[in-house]
């Protein structure tokens, strides 16, 4: 039973990490590297709100996530935007913006233990004698809405259904009079706004750690890699994959296996099914 | 017009003239210039150059250091060696070591590098360049057997600080036998991070342990990284009353730290975390620590009462940066400023020969303790005495604050099980 249950969570806070950039990369085709350091800075501009202005815990939130959906937009109006359809310039342009939000936090100072975000609820619950924090089923709560949400949001709202259709085909999107770019802003806006709430949903198990921005990277890769670039639900699937297999491996075998566990899964989506278990690519030049 | 503008500038250059040339030349003493690498991204480096800078501070308000009859002033060079960040290459941190040497032309170096890895052939570069060190962070006894091996080519090199087996066998293991014939309790989990050395503290410590007579009923090793330390604390749990022993420098100990309180393990944790020192760490986790103890190496990181000079340093160092010291390597690097001004005092020279045999020669009480090195390996001698040698410190957290529990010498209060363990 610990298996299943810190599973599903695991497996949640995989699919929190990842959904962003899955939803980014869909529509815009644009391998957003910095989302790691997004992840991060939500995490500093919620803990700056909260301590530093004064603003309530609600307020934060929502400020929080808006400030780093900007973010987003404006890192994608201001310089991905340059150098779009070039594969290689996207991926340099954008890590380079990662690493240098991530090396000026850390240069500003804003290191240490005491940065640390308020959970959601104190306390621990016992499912079936397994003892879970309530912020970790708010974790588990949060994905399984998100997924939920985000279905609805492609497929009722006039904004979802036009970044569906630019995932679907940019060109015919195109000629059906859509705003590719506008769109692939919206979207990196987008992905950037679930990597904030994302943040404020699990730094709060610990503290705002700089260089977990590159682990939040690596899991993202490796949770779109395996459900497919591109594909939303093969993110979802993905998440609940890896984070299943790191569980079982971490009470089964030895927990410090698990990361390898990530990486091991890349390698065998890339041999045995290039395009991951969801995706649509057929042409090696379209992976990233 | 122009005759004005003449004018104009024959009255200013006239008037700069006087100001600089009338004013009586002063001569201003050459400072000694410490190099000080360490990593300035993160915490346990920024506290060390607290330490420093004020113990410099100290000196130079008192007229600095007499050599040969002459009063120099200390002046620091910090740069961030960043050896602690993954993924930078030792030779990164050789290269800022090496600009230190040749650019900024460093008299001495302090504290750093704080890896290993990097403290190792940062000696040979001491040797090429003949430049003496006192390193405040690096924790392996390697440094001090790399001396001994080879004492012509790395007497250069000196530690401020304690190392890990020293902390295992004078610290965490008395400390660890103590509770457990105190509480009645004799089992021990072990959770490491997945780092070289604490997979070595952690094998030292459990053979220790066995043969103390204690039961190992569980170890595991998590990666950086962890999000959730669920499988460890469960197994802890199902194995009834026991010691938590940790270690690792991974941020994420503070998700295990929480999770084990939340969820009331029956554990007492106890180890080796640098962040548990964090004096803040208590209003951070509105108090999850507590009952949580923890290395911090070094007296003084550590309010105790170890020396007359440790509440001293204490009391200064809050009063200057408005915190507790903090992370181990800050008492160290207060004090390395302060034995090398008595070992220069001593020589009467800044001659490198003449300056390693007066550090050899070094006997003065300090912060945590009596200050002698060993004259085979360089490192500080540390006992469970401060009248004997340098003392470490192991802590609890207690209603808000850091309390010395072990050496007996220095205790400031008694260990406390947490409330679910009794």
């Amino acid at each position: 039973m610990d298996v299943i249950i810190y599973g599903l969570i695991n497996s949640s806070t995989l699919l929190l990490m990842s959904i962003g950039f899955a939803l980014a990369y869909g529509v815009s085709r644009l391998p957003n590297f910095a989302h790691g350091a997004l992840y991060i800075l939500a995490g500093y501009l919620n803990w700056v709100l909260l301590n530093k202005i004064g603003l309530s815990f609600g307020v934060s939130i929502v400020l929080t996530i808006i400030l780093t959906a900007a973010a987003g937009g404006l890192m994608y109006q201001l310089v991905l935007i340059r150098v779009r359809g070039m594969p290689v310039s996207e991926i340099i342009a954008s890590l380079a913006i990662g690493l240098a939000i991530m090396e000026f936090i850390r240069w500003i100072g804003l290191i240490g233990p005491s940065f640390v975000l308020p959970i959601f609820a104190e306390g621990v619950m016992d499912i079936f004698g397994v003892p879970v924090d309530l912020q970790r089923i708010f974790i588990l709560g949060a994905g399984v809405a998100l997924v939920l949400i985000l279905w609805l949001f492609t497929s009722y709202t006039k904004t979802g259904l036009c970044l569906k259709a630019i995932a679907q085909d940019e060109r015919a999107a195109l000629m059906l009079g859509m705003d590719s770019d506008r769109a692939a802003a919206a979207a990196l806006a987008l992905g950037s706004a679930l990597i904030g709430l994302a943040a404020i949903l699990i730094i709060p198990l610990g503290h705002i750690v700089v260089t977990a921005g590159y682990d939040v990277l690596l899991f993202a890769l490796a949770v779109c890699l395996c459900g497919g670039l591109g594909s939303w639900s093969g993110a979802a699937v993905a998440a609940f994959v890896i984070g299943f297999a790191q569980t079982i491996t971490v009470y089964y075998f030895a927990p410090h296996f698990s990361l390898l566990v990530a990486l091991l899964a890349i390698i065998a989506i890339l041999i045995a099914k290039p395009s991951g278990l969801f995706g649509k690519q057929k042409e090696l030049e379209e992976r990233v | 017009m122009k005759k004005r503008i003449f004018l104009l500038a024959v009255i200013l250059m006239t008037l700069w003239a006087s100001v600089v040339f009338a004013q009586p030349k002063t001569e201003v003493a050459k400072p000694i210039i410490l190099g000080f690498p360490v990593p300035l991204g993160f915490e346990a480096g920024r506290s060390n150059q607290r330490g420093i800078n004020l113990a410099v501070d100290e000196i130079n308000s008192a007229g600095g250091v007499n050599v040969g009859g002459k009063k120099r002033p200390f002046k620091v060079n910090a740069v961030d060696s960043r050896d602690i960040e993954p993924g930078i290459p030792v030779s990164d941190v050789l290269l800022v070591i090496e600009k230190l040497i040749l650019d900024a032309k460093v008299d001495f170096i302090i504290a750093g590098p704080a890896r290993t890895e990097a403290s190792l052939p940062t000696m040979d570069l001491q040797y090429k360049y003949k430049v003496i060190s006192l390193n405040c962070m690096s924790l392996s006894p390697a440094v001090g057997a790399k001396v001994a091996k080879d004492y012509d080519k790395y007497k250069y090199f000196f530690s401020m600080t304690n190392k890990s087996n020293s902390l295992i066998m004078n610290d965490l293991s008395p400390s660890i036998q103590d509770i457990g014939k105190k509480f009645g309790i004799n089992k021990a989990f072990i959770i490491l991070q997945d780092v070289a050395h604490a997979r070595i503290g952690g094998e030292i410590m459990e053979k220790v342990l066995k043969e103390g007579g204690w039961e190992i009923v569980g170890r595991e090793i998590y990666p950086t990284g962890t999000t959730d330390f669920s499988s460890g604390l469960l197994k802890a749990r199902a194995a009834g009353r026991s010691i938590l022993f940790l270690w690792g420098e991974m941020p994420e100990f503070t998700i295990l730290m929480k999770q084990w309180h939340d969820m009331k393990i029956p554990t007492l944790p106890i180890g080796m975390v640098v962040f548990f020192s964090d004096p803040g760490l208590w209003k951070a986790t509105e108090g999850k620590c507590a009952y949580i103890m923890s290395d911090s190496v070094s007296a003084g990181n550590v309010p105790s009462k170890a020396t007359p000079w440790t509440m001293k340093f204490v009391e200064a160092y809050k009063k200057r940066w408005g915190m507790e010291p903090e992370f181990h390597g800050t008492a160290e690097s207060y004090m390395a400023p302060y034995v090398l001004k008595d070992a220069i005092e001593r020589a009467g020279t800044l001659d490198t020969e003449n300056l390693i045999k007066a550090l050899e020669q070094t006997d003065l009480i300090g912060v945590y303790g009596r200050m002698r090195f060993d004259p085979k390996t360089h490192v500080l001698i540390y006992s469970i005495d401060p009248k004997e040698g340098a003392v470490g410190t192991v802590f609890q957290w207690q209603d808000g604050k850091r309390v010395a529990i072990y050496p007996p010498s220095i205790r400031m209060g008694e260990v406390k099980l947490p409330p679910w363990m009794k």
